[in-house]
């Protein structure tokens, strides 16, 4: 028999560079010019937000303009004034805040939610993954928009209501998501060679399965962003949502309806800018899903 | 498959049961009852006869077994808006307008979505292309209420081409069926691509075309059936979600259907109303799941045939 | 006689109404290698998992160096995980994408609370060595490495605690040719400068004669045969055995060899415990069954072909 053959050293082994799989999911989606432009507007959208202060001259709710109300946008007023005197441009800025602020927020607790729920539905299976499953199946039943109604009207509103019930309904998506992509993995064998090794099962979701989850984690949380975004926009146009005078888009193109066809400005900003924020998390999303998944039909 | 069917029917059983007790306790929870709003304040002592009359002083687990009761009998009881008629007879009118907008908009729409997808996945990279996914992301990701009003500031305001809204005349239907029809437009768009796309990239259709048939029969006779499937499932879930009318739409275009009327049950606490239609509209969701499902099986010879042959 | 490394009495695992596993024993004993093939579905597989621990029992016992581990949890299994570890067929689904090679031959160390971080990192780099790979290799991703390499990896990790009983199931079966000899060596090599006992799980018997000290065979669940190696090799006297035998491809093309093509019907015909019908039965549990016996000193087959065997 040949004497052990010790394989030679990799052509140059580079100590300095790794090539993990997150390397190569950056370099798909860089290829990507759609998501990653989606990428640049959504950041200078959130920019925009945080720095409002910064980039308006007044409150968003001071009517400083009562003279000029409705006027339409101008070298001083970007986007002209609002029929209460307000600095369009400003409540604009503003809007930004809360329905961004939202939709974040939502679609961090639906991340909270759903992670871990998956993550051991995925795992464990059997009886919790059916309970989790059975649950799911309630959520889809019921239409989001009439039951997310029912649920605003009851708590009269409001920033935090909205996040809540725009989380109730994110999670399942999420949810879904890690769940299918641990249950992938669990029969895979490292999984059962940590087992054999002696590894708790704690370690093994921590260390293995979630680490392993990273793309429908992303995926998940920057998908469930414009959702809960339209949930709150539906709900703030039908005047249970935001309640004025805090600004928020959805709130303004319901306002704007009203003035829509003679004073243009009202409707067109926040239409616009909800459309472009809600396009551009989206699309940013697919990139990203994409670029973890390459693997996905239709490229 | 009919212990499948048994099983999928008890389930969703269940889950009914457990939505309309929880919309049921939600609703109650609203503050308020339906003789609460500020336009005829009533003294108080008339206020309880009413309720009385209308079984709302009784405890709650008693008002909701009652109303059950009513359910399997399908009397979803009288609405208080408009006690001149059940609830029933008001749902049953109320979606004509709904579901004849919401119905010829995804009779549009799917059809054309199907036909821009499988254009774009023949001609892949070209402006075809191009056009049908900016369609699908646009169509997707725009909410509906934001497409609708662009559709009134272009064809109403801007063009005059149409009237903006009311419910009579079919030329004041062009609008709201548009609006209805881009969410079916665009997902099948989408779906109508990528499932061609993965069915023409298949191995059998390279020795289709090895044989020599024609591009066209390829086409018609073989990659379509295959590509059908996901797209006749996803049918009857899209087909509930917008012939049940949509809340915006029609706030927008002035419709008097389902949608106007969920929201004005809840504003005015008309809780047989309310409860009527989310009951109704959960128990279509879950059918046409069950409906899809049947679908996929009998469709899928993998599945159909499979069973036992060895 | 010394206590066996690894030892199966009257192991059994049923799923449901199929019996995958029917009342195999099997011994392996210290610094040896006890080969267990068979074609797929045969339930080599699956008594390897039993044997780990990695699937519970449905009857029999496992020992480990002697100690009865079959009804413990896998929380109490945790000191004897240190003693048998597993190696499997697929390399790249063996390690987990997400970590370096350090990291992965590294985290037996973590698990069981052995040395302090830089000492794992030196261990790990020291064992990446041992098993043929440059140090360098430690940063490196599973991704970036062919199966054989991915493979020595998996050794690796498989004997950084000190193991003395390893389960190699199929180890070679996704490797090419030439890369199954190097693993084979190194496995060999191992076992010779360790001391390691081996179940060597595999359907490619060119691979078991180099490595296995002794043979059993199984078929359906159970075991049909069994030999030091050269005897395997010389006078197989179960048919089914035989016709393994005969599969293994030759390389000279001119030998012109009576090989034994045995059709399911003439496997059925040959070995009498299988009537032709029951061929797509599952194996029913009979307590009656015949154990199997001696021939001649340490090779056993089926009692009923030991009738008519030519020793």
């Amino acid at each position: 028999m040949t004497e052990l053959a010790i394989s030679p050293p990799l052509a140059k082994p580079d100590t300095v560079r790794q090539r993990s799989p997150l390397y190569f999911a950056w370099r798909r989606f860089t290829a990507n010019k759609g998501a990653v432009g989606a990428g640049i507007v959504l950041l200078i959208i959130v920019l925009m937000a945080i720095f409002a202060p910064v980039i308006t001259t007044t409150g968003p709710n001071e009517q400083a303009f009562l003279t000029n109300s409705l006027n339409f946008p101008s070298a001083a007023h970007w986007f002209g004034v609002d029929d209460l005197g307000r600095d369009f441009f400003t409540r604009i800025v503003y809007g930004a805040r809360v329905s961004l602020g939202i939709g974040f927020t939502a679609a961090i607790v639906s991340l909270l939610i759903g992670l871990p729920l998956g993550a051991l539905a995925g795992y464990m299976g059997g009886k919790f993954d059916w309970v989790v499953m059975r649950i799911i199946e309630l959520f889809s039943v019921v239409p989001p928009l009439l039951a997310a109604l029912l649920l605003a009207t009851v708590t009269h509103g409001g920033v935090w209501a909205i996040v809540l019930i725009a989380s109730i309904f994110g999670w399942k998506d999420v949810c879904l998501l890690v769940r299918a992509q641990v249950k992938s993995f669990r029969e895979k064998e490292f999984i059962m060679a940590a087992q054999a090794l002696g590894a708790s099962p704690w370690h093994i979701v921590w260390r293995h399965l979630i680490p392993n989850s990273v793309s429908p984690i992303i995926v998940g949380f920057v998908l469930a962003i414009p959702l809960a975004m339209m949930l709150e926009a539906s709900l703030s146009f039908l005047g249970i949502g935001v309640q004025p005078p805090t600004p928020s888009w959805g709130q303004m193109i319901n306002v704007g309806m009203n003035f829509m066809f003679y004073y243009w400005h009202m409707a067109v900003f926040p239409t616009a800018a909800l459309a472009i924020t809600i396009l551009a998390a989206s699309l940013l999303g697919d990139g990203l899903r994409d670029a973890f998944d390459p693997t996905l039909k239709g490229r | 498959m009919t212990g499948f069917i048994v099983r999928r029917v008890l389930s969703m059983l269940v889950t009914f049961i457990v939505v309309s007790i929880v919309i049921f306790l939600m609703m109650h929870s609203i503050p308020g009852g339906p003789f609460d709003g500020y336009e005829m304040p009533l003294p108080d002592n008339i206020k309880a006869k009413l309720m009385a009359t209308l079984g709302l002083d009784k405890p709650l687990w008693e008002q909701y077994l009652r109303y059950m009761w009513g359910v399997v009998r399908l009397d979803f009881g009288v609405p208080y808006q408009s006690p001149g008629e059940t609830v029933m007879g008001l749902i049953a009118h109320a979606w004509l307008p709904s579901l004849t907008l919401g119905g010829l908009g995804i009779l549009i729409g799917a059809p054309l979505g199907i036909l821009l997808g499988m254009a774009a996945a023949l001609r892949r990279n070209s402006w075809v292309d191009y056009l049908a996914s900016a369609v699908a992301t646009l169509g997707l990701t725009i909410p509906v209420f934001i497409i609708s009003t662009g559709l009134i500031l272009v064809f109403a305001v801007w063009l005059h081409w149409t009237p903006a809204s009311g419910w009579g005349e079919p030329k004041r239907w062009i609008l709201p069926i548009m609006a209805y029809a881009a969410v079916p437009l665009a997902t099948y768009a989408r779906y109508a691509r990528s499932t061609m796309l993965d069915v023409l990239n298949k191995p059998f259709v390279s020795v289709l075309r090895a044989k020599g048939l024609s591009e066209r029969k390829i086409i018609f006779q073989h990659v379509l059936r295959n590509a059908a499937i996901p797209m006749v499932t996803i049918f009857p879930a899209m087909f509930v979600g917008i012939a049940t009318g949509s809340i915006f739409v029609e706030a927008m275009f002035r419709v008097p259907g389902l949608g106007a009327y969920f929201v004005s049950s809840i504003d005015k606490r008309d809780y047989p109303l309310e409860m009527a239609l989310m009951l109704l509209i959960s128990a279509m969701y879950s059918l046409s799941y069950l409906v899809a499902d049947i679908l996929y099986a009998v469709l899928n010879p993998r599945i159909r045939v499979g069973g036992g042959g060895r | 006689m010394t206590t066996p490394a690894l030892e199966l009495r009257q192991i059994t695992k049923r799923f449901a109404d199929f019996v995958a596993v029917d009342r195999v024993d099997l011994v392996v004993p210290k610094n040896s290698v006890v080969a267990l093939v068979g074609e797929s579905g045969s339930g080599k597989t699956t008594t390897g998992l039993l044997a780990l621990r990695l699937l519970g029992a449905t009857a029999g016992q496992v020992l480990l160096n002697g100690e009865d581990i079959t009804s413990l949890s896998q929380k109490q299994l945790k000191p004897y995980r240190r003693q048998m570890q597993v190696v499997f067929q697929d390399s790249y689904a063996s390690l987990d994408p997400m970590m370096t090679l350090g990291e992965i031959i590294a985290e037996p160390l973590g698990i069981h609370g052995m040395g302090g971080r830089g000492e794992r990192q030196d261990q790990a780099r020291n064992w990446l060595e041992k098993v043929g790979l440059d140090g360098s290799y430690a940063n490196r991703y599973p991704h970036e490495l062919s199966g054989g390499q991915r493979q020595r990896v998996s050794v690796a990790r498989a004997l950084i605690l000190g193991a003395q009983v390893l389960v190699a199931d199929e180890p070679t079966s996704a490797l090419d040719v030439s890369v199954k000899a190097q693993i084979v060596n190194l496995l060999q090599s191992l076992q010779t400068n360790m001391g390691l006992s081996m179940l060597f799980i595999s359907h490619d018997l060119s691979v078991v004669r180099s490595l296995a000290d002794e043979v059993v065979v199984m078929l359906r669940g159970r075991v049909v045969e069994r030999a030091p190696t050269d005897r395997i090799f010389a006078n197989a006297q179960h048919p089914y055995t035989k016709a393994l035998l005969d599969a293994v491809p030759t390389i000279n093309p001119k030998a012109r060899r009576r090989r034994t093509f045995l059709s399911r019907e003439e496997i059925a015909l040959r070995t009498p415990r299988f009537r032709p019908e029951e061929l797509d039965a599952p194996p029913l549990i009979d307590t009656a069954d015949p154990q199997l016996v001696a021939l001649a000193g340490s090779h056993f087959v089926e009692a009923i072909v030991a009738e008519r065997a030519i020793p």
